[in-house]
């Protein structure tokens, strides 16, 4: 391949690295499949849609499809990651803008729920997979997965830092409770049906009951 | 043989060991046709989920088919369902008789309990972690089940079970009775929190290999710090 990315691998007057053409097809293909399979994961779930689906969808032969993902699993792996970095930024952003840490807490909680209910089919298709033996480990312990409950937290530990929770609070372990609790709703937000609203109100009061011992004063 | 008296009269609560032992299921000798009949078909059911239970706990609740399920318990695809709507049901049952078993555990031990309410708490849910240890993949399928949508209505994945609620319920509620929670303490949010956090320490076993001691002791503390919001205020 050399003589192509020889030819093509930028301008070397200035020494700044242009993608090959090649590189950028690549990539463009691999945008279009990723495409293609959110909108069928989406409507179909994830065991309704096949890969011959989504390469029919993404306008191109099943073989271009697996040029760039070894399997379905490995599709559907990157968009669940890529759509947990967005909502760990989203989620961080929210809380940012929280007065106090009860209200931050349920901004990023609210921020999650909302997002996921928007996109019920995927949504449920992440759950299920995320419980898959081998599937469901790689995303638990990944780092995107990591950054989530860590993002949750952190909002403790900013809380103690401010003054507002005592130095005692016993960060990582409340944390740990409050992202327990924050997941443990998603079987009453995409399976049952229930409201932001109902969503956010038990949320509040499961937030408020776990850090009420850390309160100062 | 004591699996009579378990299979065929009534079983002994919380007496695992006897309970699982069985797969001879004769129906019992010179009864009617129609008992005979009757009898048989318990012992296909029973036979289902005992071969399903050993199959989920072995090799994982996604990678066992309804065909394996037959295959093992020695009958036909078609005569399992007739029984069961589908897999997820047959999960259902197997883990609505293995609480049975659980129930029986708590009801001898719950009139024991001595201390605060958080320590009764804890030796609740330590029961409960001792017991589903024994079988961990078979909880963490019947977790997995509450984020399944396929399942039909009359499955109960974790979570949904009102009894299983009601044994925690009833220790906060007591606890209320004692002074030792806040009466306007809503007690669903706690349990909700409880069975919440509960439920998610068993990645420690799923994923970090810990047992029912080091899962007791990380639910412990969290336990701890969930009564300090709990407790009346002073």
């Amino acid at each position: 391949m050399k003589h192509v990315s020889g030819a093509l691998s930028g301008d070397p007057e200035s020494g700044v690295k242009i993608p090959t053409r090649r590189a950028l097809a690549k990539q463009q293909t691999r945008a279009k499949v990723l495409a293609a399979a959110r909108r069928l994961f989406s409507e179909c779930g994830y065991e309704g849609a096949t890969i011959r689906d989504i390469a029919t969808e993404a306008g191109m032969s099943t073989g271009a499809v697996f040029a760039n993902f070894t399997d379905k699993s490995d599709l559907f792996r990157e968009i669940m990651f890529s759509d947990m970095a967005t909502l760990a930024e989203t989620m961080r952003e929210a809380a940012s803008r929280g007065r106090g840490v009860e209200d931050a807490l349920l901004r990023a909680f609210s921020v999650g729920y909302a997002f996921y209910k928007s996109q019920l089919p995927l949504a449920r298709a992440a759950f299920s997979v995320s419980w898959l033996p081998e599937e469901g480990v790689e995303l638990r312990f990944s780092d995107t997965a990591q950054a989530l409950r860590d993002l949750i937290t952190e909002q403790v530990q900013l809380a103690v830092e401010r003054g507002e929770l005592s130095q005692e609070a016993e960060v990582k372990l409340r944390g740990d409770m409050l992202f327990d609790c924050y997941l443990a709703n998603y079987p009453e937000a995409i399976f049952l049906g229930w409201s932001l609203e109902a969503l956010q109100a038990k949320a509040r009061d499961q937030i408020r009951v776990i850090l009420a011992g850390a309160r100062r004063g | 043989m004591e699996f009579e008296t378990s299979v065929l009269g009534a079983p002994k609560l919380g007496d695992v060991i006897t309970f699982r032992s069985g797969g001879l299921f004769e129906p019992p000798p010179g009864g009617k046709l129609v008992s005979v009949r009757k009898s048989q078909k318990e012992a296909t059911r029973q036979r289902v989920l005992d071969a399903a239970r050993d199959l989920f706990e072995a090799q994982g609740y996604e990678e066992t088919t309804v065909r394996e399920i037959a295959r093992k318990a020695e009958v036909a695809v078609g005569s399992v369902f007739t029984t069961f709507a589908s897999k997820g049901d047959i999960l259902s049952q197997v883990m609505a008789d293995r609480l049975e078993e659980l129930y029986g555990e708590l009801d001898r031990v719950i009139p024991h309990l001595r201390g605060g309410v958080a320590d009764r708490l804890r030796s609740l849910f330590a029961i409960h972690f001792a017991f589903e240890t024994r079988r961990t993949k078979l909880f963490l399928a019947h977790i997995a089940a509450a984020y399944d949508w396929t399942l039909s209505p009359s499955t109960r994945p974790y979570g949904r079970n009102q009894r299983l609620r009601q044994v925690v319920r009833d220790c906060l509620a007591e606890g209320v009775a004692r002074g030792e929670v806040s009466a306007d303490q809503d007690l669903d949010v706690v349990v909700d929190a409880l069975m919440a956090i509960y439920a998610w320490t068993y990645r420690l076993a799923a994923w970090e290999g810990a047992d029912a001691a080091e899962m007791s002791a990380v639910f412990d503390r969290q336990v701890g710090l969930l009564a300090q919001g709990f407790q009346p205020r002073v």
